[in-house]
């Protein structure tokens, strides 16, 4: 996984279930919906009332949720994207001026490029993944063991990792350094030089993120079907061959999956940011966009200017996300 | 994919239990090497459990050093004096027993009343007969897209306009309602629940808060346990929300308070301050995970299999 | 009452909070009592500690109860913007100067010459340059009501590592007579050498911090960062290019300041409190710390360009009044307190932070011999004479500075040439500083 959290704030994460559309019996969405209502005849009358009633109880908390905490602030931010306001005082209308602005706003470029750069730690960190899943699913002694270490950067906190990163990355006296030195390597001061500050966040993003996506492989391995494999090994193949045109393949949803969901934590990198390079890094080298965005609303009171930068970062995940799930689909019929 | 590929009642058996049993069978086969090959990767794998570990012990090893030492050429690996003082002083220097305090007041209330929430929700989206349900729910699924960050301005000026900013309640309330996340995976989870076990206690006369206590929630526990986990190392880890709302240090939650240790003693270079505290707001999730690890790592397992 | 929160905290808990307002906490910023002022301020651990025993001076003295609320110096700014945000403005904090024409002209800040006007502390003889710098007429800063008391003034001295000026046989620099630039390169070349013989260079001349210092390059050398009424950037005049390449080459070219790879881990403050550098700044708030070391320190002028005259910032916090504050009345008696009482200021100077804020007190307070260092006087000068504010003090918003250091660090490392650097620059600090001023007048006309 990238430089993100696993775990993030849950509800940013995709819904794994809609990712599939693989060759399995039922395809999941699609399944579902059809399950509940093909299966069963339309309201028989005295039992469905209370059904209707409870039923729109229970629907209740996410729908009201929803409306209060995601839909009323989307719709506010469409508002307040197209006006001057510092929060003091009422948002007055500007038009388009915010978005000229951000054409031409050098930082917000600047962070957009940083941002994208950091995700470079995805396919790392998937390849990693993958290839420690496969070690691990051999059977040898120690493996529960592993999967204990290798998760545990994972399930630890943002803010004591980041803190702890800070103090390896340092110079003169860091573990990173001190860790190169031993190999006759002259370390750089990670988190002060432009050209180093990312590639040391996506070092510590790939140690922070490698076990979940090693679980995942994993669970994914141990459910390949034996018989397949030993079907293509009666065919011939090589073991080459068999992973390639049998495990990866069944290995397609999970990746799915740790791209999107890596893909849209990584593009709301903030605490790591903010807690090792508190001013946006060397000559603004580690700045995310949403730090940048946090920066200029709350710190430049800039609201104005900061909610339309955060509706492009929405519509530009929003896009990623959903070309993804096109390739997917394609993907998944040529592999069928 | 293992409990998805099975028979399509079996899911809610195989992921929670059998699996287990099935390990603790196998487990003497696992203990020796079955070729050569295995003892490299095994080695491998060593070396790479080392690299994971390493700053996690660096970290420890800091925390126990004089601030002199900190700064000693090459560094010491085992301090010596070993400072074992750090862990009282840290108490003193700033306000960490309110940020775990705050942190568990804020995730628990979160994750019990979000899971109820969520799971009605879930059970109802796909066993109850609600007009317009599909459309509404293809609208929550539209929310779950919206980042955090592009709510977040909004957001903060509705609470602040009901005065709410540098209390807790900001961080808590969302959450109350549910978690769409959730909602969603245990709706997929529900899916493989035959309608015919609803409908049968339906007819016997049972009403739907009774037909979700004695029959849905039995059979979705295994699948809220991992979201729970999730969820809760979730809240417990967040720091964007806080680091917005909270300004009193009697209101910080644990990162909080230790990204502020991080910022106030660095000035000073009390670098084994620093980790005594980043230490000691590890200590409670790693508890739980090392506790808890086999489920977890299951229903993590579990999590990616649904997908 | 902290236990208590923490108890009502821990039971809420352990309910596992079954209804949401029960077991949420309330943070200081809301007090239900009108009468209890809310205080929010900044500080390094030591700092808060002796605001807060000056604090509980006033409570002792009024009876009037004050919540304190305080924040590494780092997060200050945005933890006060989001409680100004959030509805809940404290009634008294810290005000960084180059908010003070925003927060007027929004509404954040609230009037206090009324206060002024009748207390009976000595708020006269505050510094003036202290006083006016939060002074707002609506368009420009130095004139006006009064917004805010200085909590301080800043003199940004210069300083010298006396011991290792002994070590290493150099002249000392007069306290009244400041060096010319060449001079000062000298003396940096011969302090600047290999002490223990180990092959590696471990003294240095000095250390530019750039971000605090620059300053007072450019202003010694006759140029400035803004033209007289603070709307045109100045930066591109050769003026401003000698000063900068100046201090490029106290690095580059005559490597009498550390080298980047050897501020690795270790930068120029910490070798200075290692005695290894020679000349040095010396803040007031500094003192404190700088007095534990193993040297002897003492203060000079600042080394002199093309004017002839030494220059440098002064630097200043204010405790600013919300207009929301239900008692302002209080809020105001509180402020003008820690700026000029005289309990008040004996323990804030005691500790070393600060210069005396009142003229009187700093009087005696240089002619005592057994407070170092011995050139206080030094820093009166500064305040009085040869101390300028930092430019951001006057405009609307201070990005148009920031991004001129953003992007420096290629130009110091001798990678980008000073001439062009300040040129690209111009342009885009220029737009940043015409973009403050547009949204003043938005501002002006939203409030109006």
């Amino acid at each position: 996984m990238s430089a993100t959290t696993p775990v993030g704030p849950a509800a940013n994460t995709p819904p794994p279930a809609a990712l599939v559309r693989s060759g399995r019996r039922h395809a999941r969405v699609s399944a579902g919906t059809r399950a509940s209502g093909a299966s069963r005849p339309p309201g028989r009358g005295r039992l469905t009332r209370p059904e209707r009633i409870w039923g729109r109880i229970f629907i209740a908390p996410p729908v009201l949720g929803f409306a209060l905490f995601a839909l009323a602030p989307l719709l506010f931010s469409c508002y307040a994207a197209f006006t001057h306001w510092n929060g003091l005082s009422s948002p007055v209308f500007s038009g388009l001026t915010n978005f000229r602005t951000m054409a031409g706003d050098p930082q917000f470029w600047q962070s957009l490029w940083n941002t994208l750069f950091l995700m470079i730690g995805i396919p790392i960190g998937l390849a990693i993944s993958l290839a420690l899943a496969i070690a691990l699913n051999r059977r040898m002694p120690g493996r529960a063991a592993f999967r204990v270490i290798y998760y545990l950067p994972g399930v630890s906190s943002v803010a004591a990792i980041s803190i702890l990163w800070q103090w390896a990355l340092n110079g003169d006296f860091g573990l990173v350094n001190e860790l190169l030195r031993m190999v006759g390597i002259d370390g750089p001061n990670w988190l002060a030089e432009k050209t180093w500050v990312k590639p040391a966040l996506i070092l510590m993003g790939v140690w922070k993120g490698l076990g979940f996506s090693t679980l995942l492989y994993l669970a994914a391995l141990q459910s390949v079907p034996r018989n397949l494999l030993e079907a293509a090994m009666l065919d011939g193949a090589g073991a080459w061959r068999r992973f390639r045109h049998v495990t990866l393949p069944m290995l397609s949803p999970v990746t799915f999956f740790l791209v999107v969901t890596g893909i849209i934590g990584g593009a709301q990198m903030f605490a790591e940011i903010n807690i090792m390079t508190p001013t946006g890094g060397p000559e603004f080298g580690s700045a995310t966009i949403v730090w940048y965005i946090w920066q200029q609303g709350f710190q430049n009171l800039k609201l104005g200017y900061a909610t339309a930068m955060s509706l492009v970062l929405g519509a530009l995940i929003f896009l990623v996300t959903a070309f993804q799930f096109y390739l997917n689909s394609r993907n998944v019929f040529t592999v069928e | 994919m293992a409990a998805t590929s099975a028979v399509p009642t079996a899911p809610l058996q195989t992921s929670g239990v059998a699996p287990d049993a099935a390990r603790r069978r196998r487990k003497k086969s696992e203990r020796r090497f079955q070729s050569p090959a295995d003892v490299i990767v095994f080695v491998v794998l060593c070396l790479g459990a080392f690299t994971m570990l390493l700053p996690l012990v660096w970290m420890l090893s800091t925390s126990l050093k004089t601030q002199e030492n900190v700064f000693a050429l090459p560094p010491q690996w085992i301090p010596k004096p070993a400072e074992w003082s750090n862990y009282l002083r840290v108490w003193e220097a700033g306000p960490l027993l309110h940020g775990i305090v705050n942190s568990a007041i804020v995730s628990l209330t979160v994750i019990t009343v979000g899971t109820v929430t969520s799971c009605f929700a879930a059970y109802a989206f796909s066993k109850m007969r609600i007009p317009g349900k599909n459309a509404l729910f293809l609208a929550l699924l539209g929310g779950i897209m919206i980042p955090f960050p592009a709510l977040m301005i909004p957001t903060f000026m509705l609470f602040s306009k009901i005065g709410w900013v540098d209390t807790l309640l900001p961080l808590i309330v969302p959450g109350l309602f549910g978690n769409l996340m959730m909602v969603f995976f245990l709706r997929q989870y529900l899916m493989s629940v035959p309608d015919s076990l609803i409908e049968a206690a339906v007819i016997d006369g049972a009403n739907h808060p009774q037909i979700f206590w004695r029959i849905v929630l039995p059979l979705i526990r295994p699948a809220i346990a991992a979201q729970v986990i999730l969820w809760f190392m979730g809240t417990w880890n967040d720091y964007l929300g806080p680091i917005i709302y909270l300004n009193s240090e009697n209101v910080h939650t644990l990162q909080l308070v230790i990204a502020n240790f991080n910022a106030t003693y660095a000035v000073e270079t009390d670098y084994p301050l620093i980790m005594a505290a980043s230490i000691i707001a590890l200590v409670p999730v790693l508890a739980v995970f090392l506790v808890f690890q086999r489920q977890i790592i299951e229903s993590i397992a579990l999590t990616g299999n649904k997908g | 009452m902290r236990r208590r929160r923490f108890l009502t905290g821990a039971l809420g808990a352990a309910a596992a909070a079954t209804t949401a307002g029960a077991a949420s906490g309330c943070g200081n910023l809301h007090s239900s009592d009108p009468d209890v002022l809310t205080f929010m301020f900044r500080g390094s651990t030591e700092e808060r500690d002796v605001f807060a025993r000056a604090v509980d001076v006033f409570i002792r003295r009024t009876g009037i109860q004050v919540n304190l609320i305080s924040t590494s110096v780092d997060q200050y700014a945005t933890k006060l913007q989001t409680a100004i945000l959030g509805n809940s403005t404290p009634d008294l904090f810290y005000l960084e100067p180059t908010r003070t024409m925003a927060y007027v002209t929004n509404g954040v800040l609230a009037d206090l010459s009324q206060y002024v006007d009748e207390t009976d502390l000595p708020v006269d003889d505050i510094w003036q340059a202290g006083l006016d710098l939060y002074r707002f007429d609506g368009e420009s800063i130095g004139t006006g009501p009064l917004y805010a008391m200085p909590k301080d003034v800043g003199p940004f001295s210069f300083g010298y590592n006396k011991t290792l000026f002994e070590e290493m046989d150099v002249e000392p620099p007069d306290p009244d007579e400041p060096l010319s630039w060449d001079e000062f390169l000298d003396r940096c070349k011969a302090l600047t050498g290999d002490r223990d013989g180990d092959g590696t260079t471990d003294s240095w001349g000095n250390s530019v911090n750039i971000t605090a210092e620059l300053h007072s390059y450019v202003w010694s050398n006759g140029a400035d960062w803004v033209d007289e009424d603070a709307r045109t950037v100045t930066v591109d005049t050769p003026e401003f290019a000698e000063a900068l390449q100046y201090v490029v080459d106290l690095r580059e070219k005559h490597k009498v300041t550390p080298s980047i790879n050897e501020s690795e881990g270790l930068d120029g403050y910490q070798r200075w409190l290692r005695g290894q550098i020679g000349f040095f700044p010396v803040a007031p708030w500094d003192l404190t710390l700088y007095r534990t070391l193993d040297f002897d320190f003492d203060l000079c002028p600042y080394p002199t360009g093309r004017t002839g005259t030494s220059a440098t910032n002064v630097g200043s916090l204010g405790i600013g009044v919300s207009a929301n504050s239900r008692r302002p009345d209080r809020a105001a008696e509180l402020a003008m307190f820690l700026s000029c009482d005289p309990e008040a200021q004996e323990i804030i100077v005691g500790q070393g932070q600060t210069i005396p804020n009142t003229r009187t007190r700093a009087k005696e307070w240089v002619k005592d011999t057994s407070i170092e260092p011995q050139n206080k006087q030094e820093y009166v000068d500064i305040v009085e004479d040869y101390g300028h504010f930092v430019p951001t003090s006057r405009t609307y918003t201070p990005e148009w500075l920031d991004t001129f250091f953003t992007n420096i660090q290629p130009v110091l490392e001798g990678r980008q040439d000073v001439g062009e650097y300040l040129k690209a620059t111009q342009p885009v600090m220029q737009g940043f500083l015409d973009q403050g001023y547009d949204q003043l007048r938005i501002d002006q006309e939203a409030n109006s």
